[in-house]
């Protein structure tokens, strides 16, 4: 079974304390830290699971800038075969759509069974390379899987629904499906693995090796263009509490006794 | 006649919330374009559902099949795809559910439509929209414009953005459009609907919930906020990123893939508020969040903010409340 | 001159920091800390993947790279915890005497399991009456036929509850002049009989860590347990402390590092009269001293660990980046407990336990008036 998995690196900004940039067109990036995106992180794992199940290889791609290849050496680690990068500097400024696009040409030479990318990113959230890709390659897609299963020559995915239903969903292969969290553990980098990718070439792919016109991808590809960022209204917003500890605890103490009937 | 068509969404006889919100927005924004608002209607036995919709908008697209008697992407893409190619609408709004985000990216893609996902805003300007999305988990908002000109565009909306709001009925129709569906093999098929194991607890009875989210950074942290919630009288719920680290059972997640919660009071610990776990939670009588970041996008559903480190703030409270009930 | 990690150790250093923020449990560290456990499962896991033995070579189990590596791996463990962290990565302890002296025999039989996480090591050489001073062992070791035996105390032993095996110097010829030209260093294993382990506790630090006496009454062990040659062993502990020094670096490196990361994020959140301690020029001062101390024991062990990798031991430059960065250490910890006020004493916010785990980096593998002794000899040597 040969597998791809598109994945990508993004800033974590859940723990951090960010703010807007003077372009006023992006965050200010200096001091984050950088990971792999979480649902892509548990694409790998899947990937790299179902390759030690059933045979085949594992090809990451991603479509970024040098940085990202702090990702992708991060797969090969946990145990992709090859990575390769799409860069070009007129991928600069794609949306999710672009970005597909440009993945959609690299997979297009490589023959593969499956695809798998994370079903969003944690930075720009679109949701929307996955099925994209699934589209431009013309091959059936499931998107938000949280469980696979490998039959002849086709997968039986489950596909989260809201309230705790899921869809269970079959496809023939090769399909792409967008991984949702908590699928699998993604396993730790070990040493073993970093030894191995320090013999691997991540090859690099531009707009000339993918059979794309400038004006297909990044900025002027995309169906979308940011204007600019702000801080969310805080609308009515939550009244902050205030002061030491204890004095918090008795307000959320009467809090409780009032709205909440607590005993 | 200038339309704006939204796909109807519905599951197991009902309609989902987010049909009407994308109705209410559709709505508005017909109006601000002096157009009409057509609902499109795939399914199987669903004209119960046409019927309820119907004077809510200018009409109801209707298309039965006994093939789309459950949801499969491959089928609404191509009804959707002979509808929005023959009608024009110059929006098409889905919402940006486990089923929009399914089918609207390669439906755009394929019908080559600029479309925006997860909006949380959208108004019409001249002959194209602006939306506003959410980047970094909520914590940013983005004012985004179409690049590409339509005249058609599609986004796919975030449900609870935008409120159902009850206006004066529409002479509605039900038109029935034949469905170009034929029975040549889909490489993707619909098989079942399994309930996720979800455990012992039940969250959505609870007076009380305490929840914790990502924040308390580990499994034996747990307890910490357990004690909290037994000495409070309410049950303990959680996040997702809790679940899928296997630190509490599934029937404990609060959010769009797990339960929707309306206890009189909800505590949220250490949880951001990305919007499907806020989508679970915010109908709850009253909120009190507690994170170490000012500006988690919890405190704009909150009623009341903590900013403290949870480690600190959480066994004083529970201290100081075991000391004020005696 | 290139100040730069090269790509393989930038990721090295980064699977290792989020190794060990996986395992990072600060409910369970306080829960060891307070019975003196130490850490088997995390150990088990690193051992796994390979951060334990990262040094030694493929065919003994390890990952073929050098003491540079090692120690990135050292520091980013100790960062995260300092109690974890010294605990995990002195499991294999003195197994380097062996790497670098022992036979092809003697390193398949230990390191292997050391590197796989099925042994633990230990390395004997303080005894009561001789610690800073070595040159005469009270231990000794007595041919008898086709064995030694061994008699004699050993004290303050890192693992000795634990290990499998300790490289013990003994006194082989007592009469030998100078007396260190008559030492070897032998392995015993766990269970030898007259072999006896008394964990020494309370101790102010390091409790994840065991510290033992350990007492040997006509312990038995063949002669092909003789490490190198006969009558090397004080210069093979000598030689083997000029490369376990530079980890002792790392790990004061490391704790300096994260008591460093605890207060910074501490006075950015805490707040009197008004505003945010950060915001007082003193804080910021504090902040900065503690920043460039950690920055400058930072190149002055990566360079000896560099050195060292190029081949060339230079013991003047390991003994100044082991007493430099145990002193950092003990000043940024302090310090870092000064920026907590009250809650800096308090066990919860874990900085007093850096600064108590700090205080080993500058006694252990040779006092920090030992490595001023070290370098002022190379220094004045030079100078003749
Ligand atoms: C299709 C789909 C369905 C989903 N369904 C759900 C769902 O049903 N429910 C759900 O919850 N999520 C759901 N998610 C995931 C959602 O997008 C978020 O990833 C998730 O809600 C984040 O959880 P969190 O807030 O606990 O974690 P994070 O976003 O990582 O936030 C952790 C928070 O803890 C705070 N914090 C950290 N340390 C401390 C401390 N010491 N003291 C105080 N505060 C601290 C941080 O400031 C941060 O705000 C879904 C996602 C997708 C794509
Ligand atoms: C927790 C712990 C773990 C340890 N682990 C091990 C281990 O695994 N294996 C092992 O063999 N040992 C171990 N040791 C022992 C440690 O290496 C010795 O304690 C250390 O070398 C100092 O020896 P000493 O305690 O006998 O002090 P002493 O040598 O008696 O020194 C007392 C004081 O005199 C100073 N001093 C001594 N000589 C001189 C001099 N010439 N010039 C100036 N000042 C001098 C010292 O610097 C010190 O300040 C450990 C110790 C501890 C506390």
């Amino acid at each position: 079974m040969n597998i791809i998995v598109c994945i990508k690196r993004v800033p974590d900004t859940a723990d951090a304390d960010i703010s807007i940039d003077k372009s006023g067109k992006d965050i200010d990036k200096s001091g984050l830290a950088f990971d792999l995106n979480e649902w892509d992180s548990y694409a790998i794992e899947e990937a790299i699971l179902l390759k030690e199940k059933f045979g085949g290889t594992v090809t990451v791609y991603s479509l970024g800038g040098e940085d990202s290849n702090e990702s992708l050496r991060k797969c090969l680690a946990m145990g992709a075969d090859d990575a390769i990068r799409l860069s070009d500097p007129a991928f600069a400024g794609g949306d999710g759509y672009a970005t597909a696009r440009a993945l959609a040409e690299a997979l297009r030479q490589k023959p593969f069974d499956l695809i798998l990318t994370g079903t969003q990113a944690e930075d720009d959230g679109f949701g929307q390379v996955g099925a994209v890709i699934a589209e431009m390659l013309s091959i059936p897609h499931v998107s938000i899987v949280n469980r696979i299963e490998v039959q002849e020559k086709k997968v039986k995915a489950h596909r989260e629904l809201e309230g705790g239903l899921e869809e269970v969903v079959e496809v023939d292969l090769p399909a792409l499906l967008t991984i949702q969290t908590g699928i699998n553990e993604p396993r730790y980098v070990s040493i073993m693995g970093i030894r191995k990718v320090a013999k691997k070439e991540i090859k690099v792919l531009g707009l000339s090796d993918l059979n794309l016109k400038p004006e297909e991808v990044g900025l002027s590809g995309s169906d979308i263009q940011l204007e600019n960022l702000f801080l969310p209204p805080v609308g009515e917003g939550a009244e902050m509490m205030e002061g030491k500890p204890e004095e918090i605890a008795q307000k959320v103490f009467e809090i409780l006794k009032d709205k909440g009937g607590m005993a | 006649m200038k339309e704006i068509m939204i796909v109807a969404e519905h599951r197991r006889g009902e309609l989902r919330d987010v049909t009407w919100e994308l109705i209410s927005k559709g709505r508005q924004l017909s109006e601000a374009i002096q157009g009409e608002l057509s609902v499109a209607l795939l399914g199987k036995g669903v004209t119960s559902l046409a019927e309820a919709l119907k004077f809510k908008a200018n009409r109801v697209l209707l298309i039965e099949d006994d093939r789309l008697e459950y949801y499969n992407s491959e089928t609404y893409e191509r009804v959707l795809t002979q509808l929005i190619t023959e009608r024009k609408p110059v929006l098409t709004m889905i919402g940006h559910t486990a089923t929009g985000m399914d089918f609207a990216p390669g439906l755009a893609a394929h019908l080559k439509l600029p479309l925006a996902t997860d909006c949380i805003g959208i108004d019409a300007k001249e002959d194209t929209f602006s939306v506003i999305r959410q980047i970094y988990g909520g914590k940013i908002n983005a004012a985004v414009s179409f690049l590409k000109k339509g005249p058609s565009y599609m986004v796919t909306v975030r449900a609870g953005a935008f409120p159902f709001v009850e206006k004066e009925p529409l002479p509605g129709e039900v038109i029935s459009i034949p469905s170009p569906l034929t029975d040549e093999g889909l490489a993707r098929r619909f098989l079942q609907y399994v309930e996720a194991a979800t455990g012992e607890v039940d969250i959505t009875q609870a007076d009380i919930l305490v929840a914790v989210g990502r924040g308390i950074k580990d499994a034996d942290s747990i307890p910490m906020v357990k004690e909290l919630a037994d000495t409070i009288g309410g049950v303990l719920a959680c996040s997702r990123p809790v679940v899928d680290k296997k630190w509490l059972p599934k029937g404990c997640q609060v959010g769009t893939s797990g339960k929707t919660v309306k206890p009189k009071v909800y505590i949220a610990i250490g949880i951001s508020g990305a919007f499907q776990h806020v989508a679970g939670m915010k109908g709850s009588g009253t909120i009190i969040a507690i994170n170490k970041d000012p500006k988690a996008p919890i405190f704009s559903v909150a009623q009341y903010g903590i900013v403290a480190d949870l480690f600190k703030i959480v066994p004083v409270i529970k201290d100081k409340i075991k000391e004020l009930k005696k | 001159m290139d100040f730069e990690l090269t790509q393989e150790q930038k990721d090295i250093q980064k699977a290792a920091r989020e190794f060990i923020q996986g395992e990072y449990d600060k409910e369970k560290i306080l829960e060891w800390e307070k019975n003196h456990t130490f850490p088997k499962e995390v150990w088990k896991k690193a051992c796994k993947l390979g951060f334990i033995g990262i040094h030694f070579p493929e065919e003994y189990g390890g990952q073929g790279y050098g003491i540079t590596e090692n120690i990135l791996v050292v520091e980013e463990f100790c960062r995260k915890d300092s109690g974890v962290g010294i605990a995990v990565t002195l499991a294999d302890f003195s197994s380097e005497v062996i790497l670098r002296f022992g036979t092809p025999e003697q390193k398949k039989k230990y390191l292997v399991p050391v590197a796989r996480g099925e042994f633990i090591s230990g390395g004997a050489y303080t005894e009561p009456n001789h610690g800073s001073d070595i040159t005469l062992m009270g231990t000794t070791a007595v041919r008898q036929g086709d064995s030694f035996v061994i008699n004699g105390t050993k004290t303050f032993i890192t693992n000795g509850t634990l290990a499998d095996f300790f490289v013990v110097l003994c006194q082989t010829d007592p009469h030998a002049k100078p007396s260190y030209r008559g030492q070897c260093t032998i392995l015993v294993e766990k269970g030898t009989k007259g072999l006896d382990a008394t964990e020494i506790t309370p101790k102010m630090g390091i409790r994840l860590t065991s510290t033992a006496e350990l007492s040997f009454s006509d312990v038995r062990v063949p002669l092909t347990n003789l490490i190198g040659e006969e009558n090397k062993g004080f210069y093979q502990v000598l030689e083997f402390f000029d490369e376990s020094r530079i980890e002792i670096a790392a790990q004061g490196l490391g704790i300096a590092q994260g008591a460093f990361d605890r207060a910074l994020d501490y006075a950015k959140q805490r707040e009197q009269f008004g505003r945010k301690i950060v915001d007082f020029q003193i804080t910021q001062h504090k902040l900065a001293d503690m920043a460039t101390k950690i920055e400058t024991a930072r190149l002055l062990t990566y360079k000896a660990a560099w050195n060292y990798d190029q081949g060339r031991i230079d013991p003047k430059l390991t003994s100044m980046a082991k007493m430099f960065a145990g002193k950092v250490a003990v000043e940024v910890a302090d310090e870092a407990i000064q920026i907590f006020g009250g809650y800096g004493y308090i066990t919860e916010y874990e900085v007093e336990r850096f600064y108590r785990d700090a205080k080993i980096t500058e006694i252990y593998e040779g006092t920090k008036e030992i490595q001023k002794n070290t370098i002022a000899s190379a220094l004045i040597g030079k100078l003749k």
